[in-house]
């Protein structure tokens, strides 16, 4: 059998150190940053009824990480009671999109057409953002459900971005960037988004530039979201098993060194 | 009506007064890039300093030839033929094409966007045309994989895996399977250059990386390997137009910090 | 000719688009919106592009006997898939959704978590004290990780220190990287419309 590398062990170290930690329940105690309270005033200030889009910008591969993210923010809109248009820039995103609106309608008795429309998936999306910029009716004749565009009563008062209080980008990778850039900087669309951890650096440039309104990051920020609208909704399990994951690296980090070190003076002996 | 949502602006003037300014800037740039590319005279006198990534890549083809073994090129899951990083990773193909068509080695190029794989396809097989050795392009080296990011991470792992390339270039646009591309690439022993327009994945590359070409060194490290004049005179409207940000920058920290000690906008026509 | 269309489609094109940008006038904005839906359109005939390489190459492949296991789960898939989909169609609650839902997403979502597993492998490599710059590169991961765990709690001055971090120093070299980025698409794309950049054609030195 062959030998097992270092890179091995490390593997089977944070399978294991993960693996336990899924297992326990210990509630952490996680400090609210400023840009999930920025995601949360927004959409508590908004009129009751106002109309956001959200898009689902990830693929199927990211869910763990963005489901919580993705039921914090839509829980807190639905039971504010504003419209909620969905669209998929992903075609991957497109099902998990309706499936995690209709979940969360579901809960607060919001109705189909009336309370929230699912558009479904385009294609291209710097070319889907920037006709949706001028007509959403033209970019998505039919919603998902094959429903023609005016016969879905929330809609028939939604021409483009200027009728939307804002798009909400839920993304585990750059699409964020391109609303920001052509939603954003085009059609003067607010922007906020949900993203997964290994994204938040990108876009903190953005969010000091003040072009993204609003970052809700990772697992943590899932998390915070819940402790926020009071729903546990398994982000806070996570953060468990991340911060378990960021001690273990700290850890090998210094294990690593220790080794650099000792080579380095047995080497000059 | 065919767009209804057209006619509610139907009395708009053909000049959109708000986006004066971005007009001003964007022709200023036109202008500045359209000299430096075509006046013959500064154009001749530019050089490109060294980058460590344009000389490695050599090596790494030289290396994969003793080695017998072939070279992986993948431009990345994020981008498309549209974005200036996938055209400018084209260069580096069009380069590398031609040094693998002359020393005969095996050139794999999996990509995510059929679009991306008919250019390359044209690409690579004009270099062996150009090389020389037309007889040696294989096209169903240059091949399209998966659209979804982890399933082409999963094919192009699966490619190092099993081919164990000797040397590996990602250049292009990546996203969150560079570093599963590039760790796989390290676990084989490969040599690895890479290039990428995505700052998050930048430190991933020169953790993981032998060679990294950080941002717009991409771009220039492409201009350089294209070996056109034109090409390369462009780069040197970047170093200018960087200059002019950076002075503008300067003003706007001094045009800031006197707003911020003096409490009144007295500069505030700033705020465009 | 077969080089002088394409750059002059795409030497109109782009002025056109560039022009557009500056208008709000509803002859822009219709330009504006149409172009978008074209460009939909074409890119859905590029995919069938993709798909006929992607089955020809791996049923040369097969009867190469080059790679053959995988080529066969490849080729199965895909035929599987196809033939659930013009069956049951593919909207939710159908065999195809089912497919999606309980194995493409696990499967994806497995190799999206090994990078959990190289970024551990990769900082027990990248993060050693080789050199002063190394140095600092290696105390500030540190902080920065040991902010995110509960520890970081127990340090008051820590979660600030970790956000200075990133807002300040980090910012300002990804603010410069990205100033670059920006450049360089500048004149990359300005190239590709004034004709002098044509790789996107095929290369033409």
């Amino acid at each position: 059998m062959k030998r097992l590398e270092p890179r091995h062990w490390i593997f089977v170290g944070l399978f294991v150190a993960i693996g336990c930690t899924m297992l326990l329940k210990i509630p952490l105690e996680i400090p609210i940053t400023d840009q999930t309270q920025k995601m949360y005033d927004y959409i508590e200030s908004l009129p009751e009824g106002s109309p956001l889009i959200i898009s689902f910008d990830h693929e199927a591969s990211s869910l763990p990480e963005i489901k919580p993210i993705a039921l914090s923010i839509l829980r807190h809109a639905f039971r504010k009671g504003h419209k909620l248009i969905g669209v998929a820039l992903y075609a991957e995103g497109t099902l998990i999109g309706y499936r995690l609106m209709q979940e969360t309608a579901a809960e607060y008795d919001r109705e189909y057409g009336r309370d929230y429309a699912y558009l479904g998936f385009r294609p291209q999306y710097i070319a889907a953002i920037l006709s949706m910029g001028e007509s959403l009716e033209q970019t998505f004749p039919q919603d998902y459900l094959g429903n023609d565009f005016q016969d879905i009563e929330m809609l028939r008062t939604i021409g483009n971005y200027d009728d939307v209080a804002g798009v909400i980008s839920i993304a585990d990778g750059s699409l964020t960037t391109h609303w920001i850039e052509y939603g954003g900087g085009r059609y003067d669309v607010r922007i906020l988004a949900g993203v997964t951890a290994a994204m938040v650096t990108t876009y903190d440039p953005y969010v000091a530039s003040g072009q993204l309104n609003a970052l809700v990051a990772g697992l943590r920020g899932a998390a915070e979201y819940e402790k926020l609208i009071d729903r546990e909704g398994g982000g806070n399990r996570g953060m468990l098993a991340q911060s378990t994951a960021h001690l273990y690296v700290i850890v090998l980090i210094i294990i690593g060194n220790v080794a650099y070190f000792r080579s380095r003076r047995k080497g000059r002996g | 009506m065919l767009f209804p949502v057209l006619a509610t602006t139907a009395n708009v003037g053909w000049f959109d007064p708000d986006k004066l300014w971005t007009l001003i800037a964007a022709l200023v740039a036109i202008v500045i890039v359209l000299y430096t590319t075509y006046h013959r005279k500064s154009r001749d006198k530019f050089k490109v300093r060294q980058i460590a990534g344009i000389s490695a890549v050599e090596d790494a083809i030289g290396r994969a030839t003793e080695m017998a073994r072939p070279i992986l090129f993948t431009p990345g899951w994020g981008g498309d033929i549209q974005r200036p990083t996938t055209i400018a990773s084209m260069n580096f193909l069009s380069h590398i094409a031609e040094k693998t068509a002359s020393y005969d080695c095996t050139l794999i190029y999996p990509t995510h966007d059929p679009v991306i794989m008919t250019v390359a396809q044209e690409v690579v097989r004009e270099s062996y045309v150009r090389a020389g050795h037309a007889d040696r392009y294989r096209e169903d080296n240059i091949s399209y994989v998966s659209s979804t990011q982890f399933g082409y991470a999963a094919a192009v792992d699966g490619l190092i895996s099993r081919q164990k390339p000797a040397s590996i270039f990602l250049l292009g646009t990546f996203e969150a399977e560079s570093l599963i591309l590039a760790e796989t690439g390290n676990s084989i022993g490969a040599i690895q250059i890479a290039g990428t327009d995505s700052t998050i994945q930048l430190s991933f590359f020169i953790v993981a990386c032998d060679f990294t070409l950080i941002g717009e060194e991409l771009f220039a490290a492409s201009g350089y390997l294209s070996g056109n004049r034109s090409i390369l005179a462009s780069v040197r409207a970047q170093d200018i137009l960087k200059v002019i940000i950076i002075v503008l920058l300067m003003v706007a920290v001094v045009v800031a910090s006197i707003n911020e000690i003096s409490g009144e906008q007295l500069l505030g026509w700033w705020g465009f | 000719m077969e080089r002088r269309l394409p750059l002059l489609v795409c030497f109109v094109s782009g002025l056109l688009m560039f022009i557009m940008y500056f208008s709000s006038h509803p002859t822009a904005r219709l330009i504006n919106l149409t172009v978008p839906l074209y460009w939909q359109i074409v890119f859905a005939f590029t995919l069938i592009i993709g798909v006929a390489s992607y089955l020809r190459n791996n049923v040369r492949g097969i009867k190469k006997g080059e790679s053959r296991p995988y080529r066969i789960v490849s080729v199965g898939g895909f035929v599987t898939m196809v033939a659930v989909a013009a069956i049951w169609g593919i909207k939710a609650d159908t065999p195809f959704m089912w497919i999606f839902e309980n194995i493409q997403i696990p499967m994806q979502s497995t190799v999206f978590a090994l990078l959990a597993f190289f970024v551990a492998s990769a900082s027990f490599r990248g993060f050693r004290a080789r050199s002063i710059p190394a140095t600092i590169l290696l105390i500030t991961a540190l902080l920065i990780l040991l902010s995110r765990t509960p520890l970081g709690n127990l340090f008051d001055f820590l979660p600030d220190l970790a956000d200075w971090l990133r807002n300040y120093p980090s910012m300002s070299a990804r603010r410069a990287i990205l100033v670059g980025i920006g450049l360089g698409s500048l004149t990359t794309s300005l190239r590709v419309i004034i004709g002098i950049e044509r790789t996107w054609l095929g290369g033409d030195k």
